[in-house]
């Protein structure tokens, strides 16, 4: 096995701020995140010959890490997260002032989101990915990114109570939600 | 005459999906919030023990040279 270069070495280090923060983004918690990050790092040793340099380093390090991540959640027995009834209950956030949402409340928001919407809209709106990159390290399709995205981000501005900033009307989805369909 | 109601269908479709495509832009203030969420995470000091695991990865690689 070819030794492991030292600018693949330099690169891994100049990404773990960004894993660090997808981890916690995923993980909801600092700890497990830092182990995540842990894993992803030994993972990508063992495997850097599989990486295609040239190649996003960025991305194929959030492949290894979230497939890491959806493991031991399996592993573990999967943690409640995206029973509808429970999300309900905890709703109750005040409502925001228009400009003056609060970073807290933001965070409580975003972690009332289920896992899948959760990280599409951190790696489009958040990490930089294209929805093209980010399809492929969740392995679906970009379609599916894009309707992940939106509800996300309806589910947020219904958590935060924000209103009337989408510029373009209601999209399909959030009318799909909001819409008076009377049959 | 079919395809051109497929060219429109497709012309609106890609509309609807420019409209829902950046949804996350500058102007938005869930975009906003989610940027500063996620830059706060990646300021964060790295801990040394990321610095010293990899080292020791290094170390813990066999000898190429075996002459």
């Amino acid at each position: 096995m070819p030794a492991v270069s030292q600018g693949f070495k330099t690169d891994l280090l100049g990404a773990i701020p960004s894993l660090r923060a997808f981890a916690v983004s995923l993980t909801q918690n600092a700890d497990k995140a830092d182990d995540l990050v842990q894993e992803t790092l030994v993972k990508a040793w063992d495997k850097h010959e599989s990486f295609q340099p040239g190649t996003n380093l960025k991305a194929w390090l959030f492949t290894i890490l979230r497939n890491e991540f959806y493991s031991q959640m399996r592993k573990r027995g999967r943690e409640v997260q995206d029973s509808d009834g429970i999300m309900t209950a905890r709703l109750a956030v005040h409502p925001a002032q228009h400009g003056q949402l609060d970073l807290k409340d933001f965070r409580g928001a975003l972690e009332q989101l289920p896992e899948d919407q959760r990280e599409a809209i951190i790696l489009i709106g958040a990490s930089g990915f294209s929805y093209e990159e980010a399809a492929e390290i969740c392995g679906c399709a970009v379609g599916t990114i894009k309707s992940r995205v939106s509800r996300a981000r309806t589910r947020l501005q219904e958590i935060l109570k924000i209103s009337g900033e989408d510029e373009y009307g209601p999209d399909a989805i959030s009318a799909q939600v909001t819409g008076t369909a009377a049959h | 005459m079919k395809d051109m109601t497929k060219d429109i269908l497709a012309g609106a479709e890609g509309r609807r999906r420019n409209g829902v495509g950046d949804p996350l832009g500058a102007n938005s203030e869930i975009g906003r919030k989610l940027k500063q969420y996620y830059d706060e995470l990646v300021s964060d000091d790295v801990p040394d023990r990321f610095a010293q695991l990899l080292s020791q990865l290094e170390q813990a690689e066999p000898a190429q040279k075996k002459d």
